[in-house]
């Protein structure tokens, strides 16, 4: 009897303990294509923030992020399309400029500032950005993945695509630049004057320092997080 | 034979009891924290199916047991201790086996809930002076006494008579619903959505009440509802009232301390917050009407196959029969300024984002063309974070902060002084707009209770709204500043339009 009641404690003993072990937390998986950055130029964890960029392994290029935080890199603001003299100047709306915005404000500010450690930000061509869009992953969520590129709204984005034939409703101003819409998924030519949003891209010249599992990666452990406006 | 039939009877009990022991504990982690430790050994998923299975099951039993006793009128035999202990053990499964279904039939406000935990947990102990000392007493023997079961005596007609009443009895719980008369209004009847029932519809209007339970920080955890509805030939209104004696509008405030700005929270970096939320009612609805939230619940902390785990280990809703239940949740400070309620949906399990740390299964805001209420931080962190918007002047936290009289943070102007608290929602746009604005609300809260009106088409184009039609079975949940932890109830709200 004495061997039936140390055996039975035993086994109480087996699953207390299995129960009181500490259970680590499933762990973040990397993105197959994409990487956060930090906006001093750090790659980050997939659920580590806040970050300023993201890169693109597939393409090799750098994207600036878009905030809501009423920097120059607010997702609110728009541009006219305006790029080395051609287009049409500050028809945009930004809080950043004394007058309104334009394409080549955000390409000067940014560069200005180094986001992410570069500075050689320019508008997108239509084949890099359109390379972005994917399917929605949730209802009416944009044609991107969006828990990299937040903030990404429902409309026009511009790239450096120009002299391209305007549609026949926008016949009087004959040529226009080319825009991805991230609510479809589509691409159009618009007017130069048209308030279109902007995501700048790079081409970051220390790639490699980006890669996944880098030396500096591991010097930033602390997981943080942004609930999102729609948690409970 | 009769030794053959309580052997049968003592077999499927064992089974039954463990079954509803391991998932009705399962079912209690999401109110009582501690029962958490025993997470690692309880099952996950949709238990409540296992629960009421094996209720059912125990019930059948149970009377089984007292035919038996009938027929068979022999005395108890063991020992004194053992009978003594068996009629402990009646008189818990007794007590279980009624609270049990009293919590089925939402029957709940003498503390059902309660005493079904606490018998329980005597059921525990029953197993303990009982099973354990038979197998302290007898070891391997005890075994080989009670699974062999000789053919020739086997009671065949008993198991049969099992196999059929159960799964019948069973089926008979899947239909559990209590109903709300949707009364006609007059073409012409005006209706305001004010938070106020003084329009004279709501006055000559029946109400049902339905008791909830199982919320954090409302009065033992109750709180009952007052429900009624009107509808005409566009719309539904519906009418709630419940008691919460707490009237919270501090949503996460923002603290500045001796190291900067940070959230006041204690549970919302799991997002489990418990204490800085503001209160919040939800309503689901279904074409369907089953138990445990019509089969939406999925409890533990990773319920779903190839599916992230959730942070605090409690579960989530997800739909796994492919249809959509609508789900409208009204936030005492996030929607009620936009006079409406967050229109949300439970579907099939999301694709999980790399980027994103919470994993909602298939709870998800329907879409929306443009608005949102945003929170005041640019980046979340239990040790800090940066405000996007700073108040001119210092204002309650118990608010929406507003766009005009607050300025973009600069750490330069931010000369507040340690201790001051400020709003963390912030409208930066206009109020939803598309399919997640389907659902117009407004609640006000006076002397203990919170009276909400809710107004909602009775058809919309969207794939993610269930249609306002007879038959529809509605659940409802109040949250007192709680981000998760709702007051439930199990039977369903059946509605019933008048013609």
């Amino acid at each position: 009897m004495n061997a039936r009641i140390v055996s039975s404690l035993l086994i109480l003993a087996a699953i207390t303990l299995y129960c009181s072990i500490e259970r680590a937390t499933e762990p973040s998986h990397e993105h197959p294509r994409y990487t956060k950055i930090s906006a001093d130029g750090e790659p980050l964890k997939p659920w580590q923030g806040p970050w300023a960029c993201v890169l693109d392994h597939q393409s090799n290029l750098l994207w600036e992020v878009k905030t809501d935080n009423e920097s120059i890199h607010d997702g609110y603001w728009t541009y006219s399309w305006f790029n080395n003299h051609a287009g049409e100047e500050n028809l945009g709306d930004c809080y950043f400029e004394p007058a309104r915005c334009d394409t080549e404000d955000l390409v000067r500010h940014t560069n200005r500032h180094g986001l992410c450690g570069v500075k050689n930000w320019r508008l997108p061509t239509h084949t890099e950005l359109q390379s972005l869009v994917q399917a929605p992953t949730r209802p009416s969520s944009t044609h991107i993945a969006h828990d990299y590129f937040i903030h990404i709204k429902h409309g026009d984005y511009w790239t450096s695509d120009s002299d391209d034939q305007l549609p026949a409703h926008f016949e009087q101003f004959q040529m226009g630049g080319k825009a991805v819409n991230f609510h479809t998924g589509q691409s159009m030519t618009l007017p130069y004057r048209n308030a279109a949003f902007t995501m700048l891209v790079s081409t970051a010249p220390n790639l490699t320092a980006f890669r996944f599992n880098t030396p500096r990666l591991s010097n930033r452990t602390s997981v943080i997080t942004q609930p999102k406006e729609n948690d409970k | 034979m009769y030794r053959s039939t309580f052997l049968l009877l003592h077999l499927f009990i064992i089974i039954t009891v463990f079954t509803s022991l391991f998932s009705g504990l399962r079912i209690a982690t999401v109110t009582h924290d501690s029962f958490l430790l025993l997470s690692p050994i309880l099952p996950e998923g949709r238990v409540h199916f296992w629960h009421m299975l094996s209720a059912c099951t125990l019930t059948i039993l149970s009377f089984s047991y007292l035919i038996y006793r009938k027929k068979n009128k022999s005395p108890p035999t063991g020992s004194k201790y053992h009978i003594f202990i068996n009629q402990f053990g009646y008189l818990v499964f007794v007590a279980s086996l009624i609270t049990g279904w009293c919590v089925y039939f939402n029957l709940t406000q003498f503390n059902a809930h309660t005493i079904h935990l606490i018998s329980a947990l005597l059921i525990i102990a029953y197993l303990i002076l009982h099973s354990w000392v038979y197998v302290i007493q007898y070891g391997k023997k005890l075994i080989k006494r009670l699974l062999f079961i000789p053919k020739r005596q086997f009671p065949w007609v008993c198991l049969l008579a099992l196999l059929l009443a159960t799964p019948l009895f069973f089926y008979l719980t899947l239909h559990n619903q209590t109903f709300l008369q949707v009364t006609s209004l007059k073409p012409q009847t005006l209706m305001e959505v004010d938070g106020l029932d003084t329009e004279e519809a709501w006055q000559n209007t029946p109400s049902i009440k339905v008791h909830t339970i199982g919320g954090a920080n409302f009065i033992d955890g109750q709180t009952t509802v007052t429900i009624k509805a009107l509808h005409n030939q566009h719309e539904t209104f519906f009418l709630f009232k419940w008691q919460d004696p707490t009237h919270s509008l501090a949503h996460l405030p923002l603290e500045k301390t001796q190291d900067g700005w940070k959230v006041k929270e204690n549970g919302f970096v799991n997002f489990d917050e418990r204490k800085h939320y503001e209160d919040k009612f939800a309503v689901m609805l279904s074409h369907t009407c089953g138990n445990g939230a019509d089969g939406t619940t999925h409890l533990g902390k990773k319920p779903l196959d190839n599916k992230p785990n959730n942070w605090h280990g409690k579960g989530y809703h997800a739909s796994v029969d492919g249809n959509i239940r609508d789900l409208w949740h009204w936030k005492a400070v996030r929607t009620n300024d936009m006079v409406l309620a967050d229109d949300n949906f439970i579907g099939p399990p999301a694709q999980p984002l790399h980027g994103q740390r919470r994993y909602s299964a298939g709870y998800l805001p329907d879409g929306k063309e443009s608005g949102a209420y945003v929170m005041n931080w640019q980046w979340y962190s239990q040790t800090g974070v940066i405000p996007k918007r700073l108040p001119d002047t210092l204002t309650t936290p118990n608010q929406v902060l507003p766009w005009f009289g607050s300025s973009a943070y600069q750490s330069a102007k931010d000369n507040y002084p340690i201790g001051s608290q400020i709003p963390s929602v912030l409208y930066r746009s206009n109020r939803f707009e598309g399919d997640r604005a389907d659902v117009r609300a407004r609640g006000h809260w006076k002397d203990g209770v919170w009276t909400l009106e809710l107004v909602r088409k009775n058809q919309t184009s969207s794939d993610h709204d269930v249609a306002l039609q007879n038959g529809i079975c509605m659940w409802v949940s109040a949250f007192d500043h709680s981000q998760i932890a709702h007051t439930r109830h199990n039977a369903a709200i059946a509605l019933r339009y008048s013609l």
